[in-house]
């Protein structure tokens, strides 16, 4: 079955909200080798979220489809190929990420295949990243937006109906500080 | 330490967290951390660490893994205390 995930992080809201050099934070979270390239960052904080959001999209792409909830964040392990594109390997799955950034969030993608599958995505405001998602399965589907419902999996993901049919094939919503974001298969 | 008391201690640790005010309101046994008090996984980490520092335990990944929920770190909490 094929999964996707994301992760926004609002970088105003991780700064003020979470210290990553509190003792415990990055060996919590991250593997020895994710720590040593934290530190020796030219911008640790970046790098921090970067591997922070690759780790959640994964994990959410993961959680999907194995439908059982868990926190884990070190066993998902990162390596980047560029500054956008990446790895995230958790046991024997492996993910592909592509994270987007500015200066006001980062935006990680995780798919489990690297094939060119279309899929939809949309960042917008915290607050209306669901209506923005239903428009835009409204104008794909011909569906009146009104008419779209959201119902959740037993893992919480998020799919749309309409009446009885199932519109997303998988579906991942993500809300931090400001910012929400969606994306769908 | 009794369930109760712990649960005390949680509702402290949680509270700056929390984005749903009812469920916090409403914060039991049964109450899961991003379910009900809508807490960003960013966070689960802080109160990971805060749980640590408050009950003088050390929590290693396994149990870290289970602590979705107030009961589920209850337990930890409990296993880890009495060793």
């Amino acid at each position: 079955m094929y999964n996707i995930g994301n992760d926004i992080v609002d970088l105003k809201l991780a700064e003020t909200e979470s210290n990553w050099q509190r003792k415990g934070f990055l060996e919590k979270q991250f593997t020895q080798k994710e720590q040593e390239e934290i530190l020796n960052s030219e911008h640790p904080f970046l790098k921090v979220w970067l591997f922070w959001s690759m780790k959640e999209a994964a994990y959410k792409c993961y959680a999907q489809r194995i439908k059982k909830r868990f926190f884990a964040p070190q066993k998902f392990e990162c390596s980047l190929f560029s500054k956008e594109e990446g790895l995230v390997v958790y046991e024997d799955t492996t993910f592909y990420t592509t994270t987007y950034f500015n200066t006001c969030y980062m935006h990680t993608i995780a798919k489990v295949a690297k094939g060119e599958r279309t899929f939809f995505s949309g960042i917008g405001s915290s607050k209306t990243i669901q209506l923005a998602l239903k428009i835009k399965l409204a104008a794909i589907t011909g569906i009146l937006s009104e008419e779209i419902e959201k119902r959740k999996t037993s893992v919480g993901a998020p799919l749309f109906y309409h009446q009885q049919k199932l519109l997303t094939k998988s579906c991942s919503i993500s809300h931090h500080g400001n910012y929400g974001a969606f994306v769908f298969i | 330490m009794t369930k109760e008391e712990i649960i005390g201690k949680l509702t402290t640790i949680v509270k700056p967290y929390i984005q749903n005010e009812e469920g916090f309101k409403n914060l039991n046994e049964n109450t899961d951390f991003i379910n009900d008090l809508e807490i960003n996984s960013a966070n689960l980490v802080d109160i990971i660490l805060d749980v640590e520092d408050e009950f003088k335990i050390e929590i290693d990944n396994d149990s870290m893994e289970k602590m979705l929920s107030v009961k589920a770190t209850i337990a930890v909490i409990q296993t880890k205390m009495n060793v």
